[in-house]
């Protein structure tokens, strides 16, 4: 019984190096191939973020060049004095936009709306913004006025904004050019 | 993966995404190129803008002093408009001559109660591509053509009619 018992323990003691054996070689075997699967996967989020990043700055260049991105914007405070026909919007002398206001224009415009003009692109430097407002004044009279901007188009995007309002003092309506920073 | 290809990979997926909302664009609207929009002044001295009017069936009647043909068009439409006006039929006159006094006239001798929308600087009329007068162009609830038709015969006011009703109905 006893010699059965030494047996059993020598055969499971010479069985534990081939055992250990057999364990560390698979363990040996992997660490090579996953140094090598760890840099493959550094280069891949590496691979990944220059394509994240390529991606992005095209889409910028595409879609959204702020550095050259100017918006005109007319907005209405009462209007009791001007009843707005139309917008004609000229940049270095260049006409860009010419639009005419509906009756429900007009109307959303007095409730406070805000409507884009124009979008487009300028270079950085001094530019022109000339707007011609065409309507009626009051009793019915025809009106165009001018006014005119001298804008400085830096890095970022420029918002324009052409506010026409009451001036109740004179019982004229006033044209006022706002850059907003 | 160099410079340029990664600036062909952007620009293939920016394509991808215009051709799939083209698409999603296209199975949801009406069958038709959109009409395009453009604002005119009338007669009266209102400003109108087509796309105002999206939800209802738009007729643009294009037309001119010199067209023979076209104050019977007027006429008619005008007739269509009292009848099918209650349910969501707007005609819009188109003219075409250079100075406006010519048109307040003719229009109001033939008694339209519709408005004449001035184009005179004829950008509008370029854009419908109405080289011939009178040009009536049928624009569904959705802001797309639907229909064009020249002067009409008894033949193809009766295919008018079976055009406008189908699209009021829709």
């Amino acid at each position: 019984m006893r010699s059965a018992i030494v047996s059993f323990l020598a055969a499971i003691a010479m069985s534990m190096p081939a055992l250990a054996s057999d364990a560390a070689e698979p363990a040996a075997e992997p660490a090579a191939p996953r140094s090598a699967l760890d840099s493959e996967v550094q280069s891949l989020r590496r691979e990944v973020v220059d394509l994240n990043r390529d991606l992005f700055m095209l889409e910028e260049d595409l879609l959204f060049p702020a550095s050259t991105q100017v918006a005109v914007f007319v907005s209405m405070d009462v209007g009791t004095f001007f009843a707005l026909d139309s917008v004609q919007l000229k940049v270095d002398d260049k006409e860009v936009a010419n639009y005419l206001y509906t009756a429900r224009e007009q109307v959303a415009l007095k409730r406070g709306g805000v409507h884009r003009l124009w979008l487009g692109n300028l270079k950085a430097g001094e530019h022109e913004v000339v707007a011609f407002f065409t309507g009626q004044g009051t009793h019915e009279r025809d009106y165009k006025r001018g006014t005119t901007l001298k804008v400085e188009k830096g890095v970022g995007a420029k918002y324009v904004e052409l506010r026409i309002s009451d001036k109740v003092s004179k019982l004229q309506p006033e044209f006022v050019v706002r850059v907003w920073e | 993966m160099d410079e340029r290809n990664l600036r062909r990979a952007a620009a293939l997926r920016l394509l991808l995404a215009a051709t799939v909302a083209t698409i999603s664009l296209a199975a949801t609207a009406a069958e038709g190129p959109a009409a395009p929009d453009f604002a005119l002044a009338s007669t009266a001295g209102t400003n109108y803008r087509l796309s105002e009017y999206r939800g209802e069936v738009v007729a643009l009647v294009f037309w001119a002093s010199w067209c023979g043909d076209c104050r019977r068009e007027l006429e008619r439409f005008e007739r269509l408009r009292r009848t099918y006006g209650s349910v969501g039929f707007t005609v819009l006159g188109v003219n075409l001559d250079p100075e406006p006094e010519r048109a307040v006239a003719i229009a109001g001798a033939a008694g339209i109660g519709y408005p004449v929308l001035l184009d005179s600087g004829k950008d509008v009329s370029k854009n419908y591509r109405a080289d011939d007068l009178p040009l009536i162009v049928l624009i569904d609830r959705h802001g797309a053509i639907r229909a064009r038709h020249q002067a009409l015969d008894e033949r193809e006011e009766r295919g008018l009619l079976v055009n406008l009703r189908d699209l009021i109905d829709e």
